[in-house]
């Protein structure tokens, strides 16, 4: 958990805000902070919006490389070390 | 420690962690097929670090280190071709949905996946380490060698886009339904 600058830095608070990073503390003001700024208000509703998106967004490891994976491992025995 | 039972737990360790080294080298590779070669190649080379005793404190950081680092070196070449949208569908319909709100699931995943795609390399990388691997941004800067200032500024521009543009998408397709 970190704090925040008190610089004016929309991007990098919305940032850490919307990663969950931000100190109990930190949180406090700036949540106190965003109710009087658009700027900030903004990029943290975006940002909320990109994060969902960027969750959603996950491509699984297609079916049958895990097998091949534990496959590898195992057939490989010591060679690599040697 | 026998090294059957060694790599039994190199397994154990690793396994979980299959679908993030997979979307991290999707994101970094335009062709699944080059992406499943460097999940391969990542756990090649993590396995041979854990039966030379190199043992991580946690496993998915180290994974995603030694995937960036293969992917970087590796496929550099492939990464710099002109983007590709990938043409593989994610395929998780379910089934008690109403037909056209899945076809509309499909259409807007697919937006979503080329949304993805074009973004800058380093965003999708910073994206695909915080919000699909739940690294925190330290975590995701000491995994891509970059200063955690830089790695916040990544993801929130790669947030940013990929609201702005799937919000337009999304306009666009709402208008077209209702002409």
């Amino acid at each position: 958990m970190i704090g925040i600058k008190r610089v004016h830095d929309p991007e990098r608070n919305a940032a850490v805000y919307v990663s969950g990073e931000l100190s109990r503390r930190a949180t406090h003001w700036f949540e106190a902070h965003l109710l009087d700024c658009d700027d900030c208000w903004r990029e943290v509703a975006l940002g909320r919006a990109g994060k969902r998106l960027a969750e959603d967004a996950l491509e699984p490891a297609p079916a049958g490389l895990r097998d091949r994976l534990r496959a590898l491992v195992r057939l490989s025995g010591t060679s690599l070390t040697d | 420690m026998f090294g059957h039972d060694r790599d039994e737990e190199f397994l154990r360790a690793t396994m979980g962690a299959v679908d993030l080294v997979y979307a991290l080298a999707r994101r970094m590779v335009d062709r699944p097929e080059d992406a499943q070669d460097l999940v391969q190649e990542t756990y090649l080379a993590a396995l041979r670090a854990w039966r030379d005793h190199r043992r991580p404190r946690k496993v998915e950081p180290w994974l995603a280190t030694i995937c960036l680092n293969l992917g970087r070196s590796r496929f550099r070449a492939s990464a710099r071709r002109p983007t590709e949208v990938p043409l593989e569908r994610i395929d998780r319909a379910d089934p008690a949905q109403d037909p056209e709100e899945r076809a509309l699931d499909a259409v807007r995943r697919d937006e979503l996946v080329a949304a993805m795609w074009r973004l800058p390399q380093e965003q999708r990388v910073a994206l695909t380490l915080v919000d699909l691997g739940g690294f925190t941004t330290a975590e995701a800067a000491r995994a891509m060698g970059t200063p955690r200032g830089t790695v916040l500024s990544r993801v929130h521009r790669g947030r940013r886009a990929l609201a702005v543009e799937l919000s337009r998408e999304q306009g666009q397709a709402r208008e077209g339904r209702t002409r």
